[in-house]
């Protein structure tokens, strides 16, 4: 791994990051993000799930650059008193666990159903890409709100508020596969041709040693780039789950929630409950896309 | 006069880190229906300079010094267009892969026509008895019915004849082949080599021959040019070149290739490889391998010297030798 | 003969199937189609030498090289090595100690090295898999000694394959299928991906190698000249079969059987001799739907009409044993070979 990192800085791929200013833009983007999400309790200026710090009084303060605006909250309040800010401080946390848990989840399927189904070959094989294929002609979402669906109905009832996330991750994961694993698949079929397997199977290598060993790491760059692709996409489904209300609950709300709760005030003239979450969300899905973007022509030598 | 005249062409590659010299001031002239034989190992520039000369340069590459000149004419410096024009009506071209120089979707009549027309001034009939006649002198049997064949519907042998039928088809002076059988099994090989020999005699075509085969050379070529690193190294009658090879790196390469019937011996070694572009050593560029280097060798770069007639060899310890 | 057998093969066949698709078979009412790659090869490779085989492509030898080192399991037929019976492909573990014995070396250098893989780590990796070494140290150690064992610096283990040339590369395939300390080399194409210059430096080291460890190879080449350098005994080999195999100087002193001929006809002549030849007219049949007969009667001046309907069955002629109707009937005109030369 560590050959992989000096390869990175030793390659052209440092030097066509910092020749393109919109990328580093989108990098520093990202990186605000995990940051904040990472060291939530300590950048968001309220705790919104503190029910001790809330003030009902509060509720719908607009933006603090408004009229009636407080210097306390600067993107105002939603209808309990929380503060804008802060919820989407912490809505990026969740959104962020979700889609980093949902794409490791599906990458990690994805990549291991293909590298084997590659190199095994076979009714094996058929049966797993044409099950991918079956998966690729339904919609994600609505994949992701079956599984969603039956989940919960295996969840016990008390449960289900703290398993809200790990449903959603694991719906997510699952609805996403078979990209990874098509591509998995392809890259396998590319390198498993190529005599240094032959050479590892010469020597009597156990297969699965074979493909961790030799195909997996020629498989990670390109599984790389979509996955970053992924990331935004998982967002976006989290986003959507949740505004569609079968996502994390209300108390503990993600970018996607947060939208949805402002949403029905939207025509009350409370706008900003709304606008900041969703911003915040097509800017961090945005900075993500545009890095996998760049990613994905870095990657590939025709382009450089 | 020749029919063409190569003079101190340079071929470079600009990168991040500067100019990389491909082929580094390369001078030849080819005489009307003579068959000369460019040979060398990889990345030494044959194909380079056979592109070079056909105005098909991959860009970035790009002539940078030296001049081309057909028929007295410069045809380095002519645009694109009338660049193309010159392409198939007076140079031919054959390449190593007889599948990408044909258009999977046409007929090789179809192509084959359309190359005709394109050059010649013919209708369409006496195009495709043109055609006909063309396959049929490459020797592809029933040419009347393989003219609605695709490419994919022929081996590869036959779609090389269909090639160097293309090549011919507007009767050009001079006849690019790169690799023209690298690709093709040794039995396969044979024939092409001997169907190019005749054709080019009956027609009269020079025919510049690209290979890092010295057999085909042997069997082909009345003079051979041997390239090392982007240079020159060599020039000569493939005779007195083969027999009695008088630059070191030839030497050696002669040396190197095994022969039927010697067994048991080792082969002439040259050490080490040859060096990559961004690292070619002052002086000669084949010094640091050559067994006779001395001193000048060094920092002194050899020019194209007569070792014998018509025989030239860029090669100090040569020149020390003929002045003692 | 006087060494002992290392390697013997009898009746070796392996077969493809090419068919189309179920349903599309099916639907177009097309039985199964095959293509027999190997069809029935006998060999014996007697210790510490070098047997090659030689043919066009799509003749059977490189999947000869497949079968004989496990990578393809065959139809038929049976491979001893040193007196085991093997089946490499089908069990995995029951070879283990027999595999390490036997290794092979790849015609591509630039894909038979896995680029993310550091020189060190390619050919040590033999190594670990057969439990050669006790610890770093002794890995190191070893690792160092290949190297310098195939002309390579022992500090050329840190960098990675791109970083060399296709002849150093190949000196790394080398030294890696040395690691395990093997007695059998499979060398399929080694040099023809080479220049000629670097092709001389490593069939030097390949004969070096056999003189020093006492190595016994199968070579597989369609060059005649790499062929008639480096082996003992060579089998010519057209359509999935051989059709004469004899010993080298036999085979190239007298050569029987008429593809021998053909393909000894079209080397290039180094020597200038500027001969007039004549290349038999026809390329190699598909190897799915091959010629009755004898496969080779299609291109075959001598064929009659037992050679368009029996197959020729080897046999001995000489040192050499032939498969071939015209030879057996002695309707062949003696045709001297390219003998002995001196090279200038």
């Amino acid at each position: 791994m560590t050959a992989a990192i000096r390869r990175f800085f030793d390659h052209d791929l440092w030097w066509s990051f910092k020749s393109s200013p919109l990328t580093v833009a989108a990098a520093v983007v990202t990186l605000l993000f995990v940051l904040a999400a990472l060291f939530a309790p300590w950048v968001a200026p309220h705790d919104p799930f503190d029910p001790a710090s809330l003030d009902l009084l509060d509720a719908f303060t607009p933006p603090a650059w408004t009229e009636r605006g407080d210097p306390r909250f600067l993107l105002g309040t939603d209808d309990q008193g929380r503060d804008v800010l802060s919820t989407i401080v912490w809505g990026s946390r969740i959104s962020l666990l979700v889609g980093f848990a949902a794409v490791l989840l599906s990458a990690g399927l994805g990549v291991a159903l293909g590298v084997s189904a590659g190199y095994r070959g076979g009714a094996y094989e058929a049966l797993v890409m044409r099950l991918a294929d079956v998966q690729l002609t339904i919609p994600g979402i609505l994949v992701a709100l079956t599984i969603n669906g039956v989940a919960r109905t295996l969840v016990p009832r008390e449960l289900q508020e703290a398993a809200a996330i790990w449903v959603l991750v694991l719906a997510i994961g699952i609805s996403d596969w078979p990209k990874y694993a098509r591509l998995a698949r392809g890259t396998t079929l590319v390198e498993k041709s190529k005599d240094y397997i032959a050479a590892a199977r010469v020597i009597g290598l156990h297969p699965l040693r074979i493909m961790v060993r030799h195909l997996l790491p020629n498989v990670i760059g390109p599984v790389l780039v979509i996955g970053t692709i992924g990331l935004a996409l998982a967002i976006i489904s989290e986003a959507t789950l949740s505004f569609l209300g079968v996502g994390v609950s209300p108390t503990t709300p993600s970018l996607g929630t947060l939208i949805r709760i402002g949403n029905d005030f939207l025509f009350s003239g409370e706008w900003w409950i709304t606008l900041f979450p969703s911003l915040a969300l097509v800017l961090l899905v945005l900075a993500v896309n545009l890095l996998g973007d760049w990613l994905r022509d870095a990657f590939n030598p025709k382009l450089r | 006069m020749a029919l063409l005249e190569v003079e101190d062409l340079v071929v470079e590659f600009p990168t991040r880190r500067g100019p990389l010299v491909a082929v580094d001031g390369v001078s030849f002239t080819i005489e009307p229906g003579e068959v000369l034989g460019m040979v060398g190992e990889s990345g030494a520039g044959k194909s380079l300079t056979g592109m070079a000369i056909i105005g098909l340069l991959e860009p970035p590459g790009r002539i940078a010094r030296g001049c081309v000149r057909l028929e007295g004419r410069r045809i380095d410096d002519l645009p694109p267009e009338a660049m193309r024009r010159i392409r198939g009506r007076k140079i031919g071209a054959i390449f190593q892969d007889p599948l990408t120089s044909l258009n999977p979707l046409y007929t090789i009549g179809r192509q084959l026509q359309e190359t005709i027309r394109t050059h010649l001034d013919l209708d369409a009939r006496a195009a495709r008895e043109r055609a006909i006649g063309l396959l049929r002198e490459v020797g592809i049997p029933a040419p009347e019915r393989r003219i609605e064949a695709y490419p994919h519907e022929l081996s590869g042998g036959m779609r090389q004849r269909v090639v160097i039928a293309l090549a011919l088809a507007a009767e050009p002076a001079l006849v690019v082949a790169d690799e023209p059988t690298t690709a093709l099994d040794v039995s396969i090989q044979a024939q092409i080599v001997q169907l190019l020999k005749r054709l080019c005699r009956e027609h009269r075509t020079a025919v510049l021959l690209v290979t890092h085969d010295m057999g085909v050379i042997a069997e082909t070529a009345d003079r051979v040019a041997v390239l090392y690193a982007g240079r020159l190294v060599e020039l000569g009658p493939v005779e007195a070149v083969i027999r009695r090879p008088r630059h070191p790196y030839t030497q050696g390469l002669m040396g190197a290739i095994p022969r039927i019937g010697v067994r048991g011996g080792r082969l002439v070694q040259i050490e080490g490889a040859m060096p990559r572009l961004d690292a070619i050593p002052p002086g000669c560029a084949f010094h640091p391998r050559c067994p006779r280097a001395f001193e000048r060798c060094r920092h002194a770069r050899p020019e194209p010297s007569a070792v014998g007639p018509g025989h030239t060899a860029a090669c100090w310890r040569r020149l020390e030798e003929a002045d003692a | 003969m006087s060494t002992p057998p290392l390697v013997e093969v009898e009746g070796l066949a392996r077969r493809f199937d090419v068919s189309r698709p179920w349903l599309a078979r099916l639907l177009l009412r097309e039985p199964r189609r095959f293509l027999h790659a190997v069809a029935g090869v006998d060999f014996v490779i007697p210790r510490g030498t070098t047997m090659a085989l030689v043919g066009e492509s799509g003749c059977g030898k490189s999947t000869v090289a497949r079968l004989l080192v496990g990578l393809l399991a065959p139809s038929a037929g049976r491979i001893r090595f040193d007196g085991t019976e093997l089946d490499l492909a089908r069990d995995r573990r029951a070879f283990a100690p027999v595999r390490r014995r036997l290794q092979m070396i790849f015609q591509d250098p630039y894909a038979s090295l896995n680029p993310r893989w550091r020189v060190a780590d390619i050919v040590a990796e033999p190594l670990d898999a057969f439990g050669l070494v006790r610890d770093r140290a002794e890995r190191r150690e070893r690792v160092a000694e290949l190297l310098r064992q195939v002309g390579l610096s022992p500090t050329d283990g840190a960098k990675y394959p791109h970083e060399f040339s296709g002849g150093q590369r190949q000196r790394i395939s080398i030294a890696r299928a040395l690691a395990g300390r093997p007695e059998f080399l499979v060398a399929d194409e080694p040099t023809s991906a080479l220049d000629v210059s670097v092709q001389a430096q490593i069939l030097n080291l390949v004969k070096d190698l056999q003189e020093r460890l006492g190595l016994t190879y199968l070579l597989i080449s369609h060059n005649l000249a790499v062929v008639s350098l480096m082996a003992d005994q060579v089998g010519v080999m057209y359509l999935g079969r051989i059709v004469e195999l004899a010993p080298a100087g036999e085979l190239f002193a007298r050569p029987r059987h008429p593809y021998t001929r053909l393909l000894l006809d079209t080397v290039p002549d180094l020597e200038m001799r500027r001969r007039e030849r004549t290349p038999v007219a026809g390329e190699v049949p598909s190897p799915i739907d091959p010629p009755p007969g004898c496969a080779f009667h299609p291109r075959c001046p001598w064929a009659n009409a037992r050679c368009r309907a029996e197959r020729p069955r080897p046999l001995p002629v000489g040192a050499a044993r032939v498969a071939c109707h015209a030879v057996e009937e002695g309707r062949l005109p003696d045709r001297e070979g390219q003998g002995p030369r001196v090279p200038h």
